[in-house]
């Protein structure tokens, strides 16, 4: 018995000195803030003292940005170590890299509802040179007084074509057209993949006639709605109802969103999907099983349409995958969506900002903002960006051979030049963004699979949208 | 000697205590803390009371039926898990502590879908699943019950090896004398299996149906590479529950850590009744 109480009293007594520890770190971590503080006004230009610790948003980057890292290193001696949070992970990565006493000192955050979940955390950007470089200002993301972060790319989604395909196909009798230029509207784009799909034996005979390796399956690339493939529709296609609605509203800043949406244009957002499911070889209800890869049947020259981003481009081309498409037969044309085709480029944003940790210290700070400016002047950096990621720069020092080689994004460019009107990423400002397409997604399997009906799915657009939005105002206005 | 233990004891315990306290009792109580508080980061935080817990269950004020769902749809599971795992394994080890040839061969086999992790696991069975439902139309998340019945397929599969080793070491620990000693009795096989056997077992059913039950909660890594919790959360056992509220909803990192409190008290009662109803039944040897 008495043995017992000893032993409580040595667990107290081991708790009391772990509280202990814990005053006592808090109180050095504020001395060490303060002499940081001190040590900046005497050091505000020595560089090199700073480590960078950039905490990167895209796994495909990661080869390319491991050794832009080194070739920084060689050049400058600066210590920039690279992690890329696994895919779907970077939430749940960036929170626990946060809270670790080396925490990342560039991370990245999608949009405005992350800068305001970021924003004790966000460095003001609006005096670096980063953002001086920026060519189009509306690609930051202003939040609470500052430039929270600073996109690092924009990027490009659409419906990925081959042309090739539809150029044999235009050869058959009574084809609707004759190339791909003539698809302007939703109401031609209908027409070509019922077509197709109705007759693909004889656009594979033509296709084999001019000599093409590609042999179709179908029209459209399968829709999967697992979770690998899901946000293709309930974040890309869903931001189609979502732009034109906020358009009506007269929204100034289309990306912000509004507490409620009536989903006005669901049944626009009905018939493309519809399309999508109807001109495909994939089982209508087994959508969700993740066997499916809809980029290996666009690649393999096995289906003519594919929605999806100018990101694919590199996936597409790279002769590692070992895809039949080539280059020169892709292409991206808008997704027509019924309300304003003739008008309409491709959607253009991005869900890349570069922010950086206000709570690291001085030096790492201006470190990491030397690394960033590095990147985007240096012509390795340059070279890396347009090159090995394949993106599709913000900055106006990528010019000349740092343009982008990307097709889809030169397309996007070519839209935007003969006046057409991008498509904002309306669909940035989706509250509690996960939990919002999961229960989107799982309407619209149900529907699909023919479990449920479009009620559901229409339900889980507006009522879920102002329930999460509801929430996310909560939980801000407590923070 | 003695009296120098007795003055020195805690020196002796300290290396242990301080590794148990920076791995175990201080994360837990700052968890339990953190349930209270709102916070990003772990080191980042403001107390905010009860409000994490409220909005477990009622939600922009109205009653949100994921967390309950997830709550019965676990215990069933634990409860079919449990059943399902201690017969068959027990079944096992019977017909593998009667000396048939091969015993050895067999044992392996039944323990091995034990060595292989969780996550790649649920990846194969998902593919297997997947390409048997095709013939149906279905998919294993087409609803919560094709879920329900893969993970348990899953988990019976992978579990039941393991208890099974637990359950041929309990049989091969009673006497050889005792059933002797009934077989001159008279007992038939089942006399003996009844009256022999199984109180014999009492403490190894007691630690197997702890640690079925335990797991059958607990269960995470099946459950987010075989279904991750679709269709609709439907299929959300309470551990991906408390994930998904954790990192899916922004700022319910509180509510999250609240659930895994509620979480931690509701496994740790049940693992008590349990332990004490089944430990009761054991006799002495």
């Amino acid at each position: 018995m008495k043995a017992n109480r000893l032993f409580a009293l040595g667990l107290s007594a081991a708790m009391a000195v772990g509280m202990l520890a814990g005053c006592g770190s808090s109180a050095s971590s504020a001395t060490s803030t303060a002499s940081a503080a001190e040590a900046s006004s005497t050091a505000a230009k020595s560089t090199g003292k700073g480590k960078v610790y950039m905490l990167n948003f895209k796994p495909e980057t990661d080869q390319a940005w491991q050794n832009l890292a080194k070739d920084y290193k060689k050049e400058t001696g600066v210590e920039v170590n690279v992690l890329t949070a696994a895919d779907g992970q970077y939430a749940t990565t960036l929170q626990s890299e946060m809270a670790k006493s080396d925490a990342p000192t560039i991370f990245n955050i999608g949009n405005t509802t992350a800068a305001q979940q970021w924003n004790d955390y966000t460095y003001d950007l609006k005096d670096s040179d980063l953002y001086k470089h920026l060519s189009n200002k509306d690609l930051a993301i202003n939040y609470d007084g500052k430039v929270a972060g600073v996109a690092n790319c924009y990027e490009s989604y659409g419906i990925i074509y081959n042309k090739a395909i539809i150029k044999s196909y235009g050869k058959l009798d009574k084809a609707v057209v004759k190339s791909a230029d003539e698809i302007t509207s939703l109401d031609t784009l209908e027409k070509v993949a019922d077509d197709i799909q109705n007759r693909i034996d004889e656009v594979n005979t033509q296709l084999a006639d001019d000599g093409s390796d590609y042999q179709i399956t179908e029209a459209f690339a399968s829709a999967g709605l697992d979770d690998g493939s899901s946000w293709r529709f309930s974040g890309h296609l869903v931001n189609m109802p979502l732009y034109y609605e906020f358009k009506d509203a007269g929204l100034e800043d289309l990306t912000a969103g509004q507490a409620e949406v009536t989903g006005k244009y669901l049944d626009n957002y009905k018939r493309v999907w519809d399309m999508y499911v109807r001109d495909s070889a994939a089982d209508a209800k087994t959508l969700n099983s993740g066997a499916l890869n809809a980029e290996s049947e666009f690649g393999n020259g096995e289906a003519v349409f594919y929605q999806n981003g100018d990101w694919e481009y590199s996936a597409l081309t790279d002769e590692e995958n070992g895809y039949l498409v080539t280059s020169d037969d892709i292409d991206m044309m808008p997704i027509y969506f019924g309300v304003d085709d003739e008008n309409e480029a491709l959607c253009v944003g991005t869900e890349n900002h570069w922010a950086v940790n206000s709570k690291a210290s001085e030096d790492d700070i201006n470190a990491s903002l030397e690394f960033l400016n590095w990147v985007i002047t240096s012509d390795e950096g340059r070279k890396a960006v347009t090159e090995k990621m394949g993106l599709t720069a913000p900055f106006d020092t990528f010019t000349g051979d740092f343009q982008t080689k990307n097709v889809f994004a030169q397309t996007s460019q070519k839209l935007q030049d003969d006046g057409k009107k991008i498509v904002d990423w309306s669909f940035n400002a989706t509250p509690n963004v996960d939990d919002w397409r999961a229960d989107f997604v799982s309407a619209l399997t149900a529907y699909t699979d023919g479990s449920g009906d479009w009620d559901a799915v229409k339900t889980a657009f507006t009522d879920g949208w102002a329930n999460q939005w509801k929430l996310a105002q909560e939980a801000s206005a407590e923070s | 000697m003695q009296k120098a233990n007795r003055k020195y004891w805690w020196l002796f315990v300290l290396p242990t205590m301080a590794a148990f306290a920076i791995g175990f009792i201080i994360p837990f109580f700052y968890g339990i803390f953190l349930s209270f508080c709102k916070f990003t980061t772990v080191t980042d935080w403001k107390w905010i009371g009860l409000k994490n817990y409220t909005k477990i269950l009622f939600v922009n004020g109205k009653l949100d039926t994921t967390f309950l769902h997830s709550l019965w749809y676990t215990s069933l599971f634990t409860l079919v898990t449990v059943l399902i795992i201690n017969l068959a394994a027990f079944g096992i080890a019977l017909l593998l502590t009667k000396g048939i040839r091969g015993t050895n061969i067999f044992r392996t086999v039944f323990f091995m879908p034990n060595l292989i992790g969780g996550i790649v696991l649920s990846y194969i069975w998902l593919m297997i699943f997947n390409a048997f439902l095709q013939k149906i139309s279905q998919t294993i998340v087409s609803n919560q019950w094709n879920a329900f019945w893969g993970m348990v397929i899953v988990v019976c599969w992978q579990q039941i090896g393991y208890m099974m080793i637990i359950y041929v070491a309990g049989i091969q620990n009673i006497s050889a004398d005792l059933i002797e000693a009934a077989k001159i009795d008279g007992a038939n096989s089942w006399q003996v299996l009844r009256n022999v056997t199984i109180p014999m077992l009492r403490p190894t059913i007691t630690i197997c149906s702890f640690l079925t039950l335990t797991n059958g909660f607990k269960l995470f890594d099946q459950n987010l590479a075989l279904t991750g919790g679709n269709p609709a959360k439907q299929s959300q056992l309470l551990a991906l529950n408390i994930y998904d509220t954790m990192y899916g909803t922004n700022g319910w990192q509180g509510v999250g850590q609240a659930k895994a409190v509620i979480f931690f008290i509701l496994v740790a009662v049940i693992a008590l009744i349990q332990n004490r109803l089944t430990t009761s039944k054991e006799v002495e040897q």
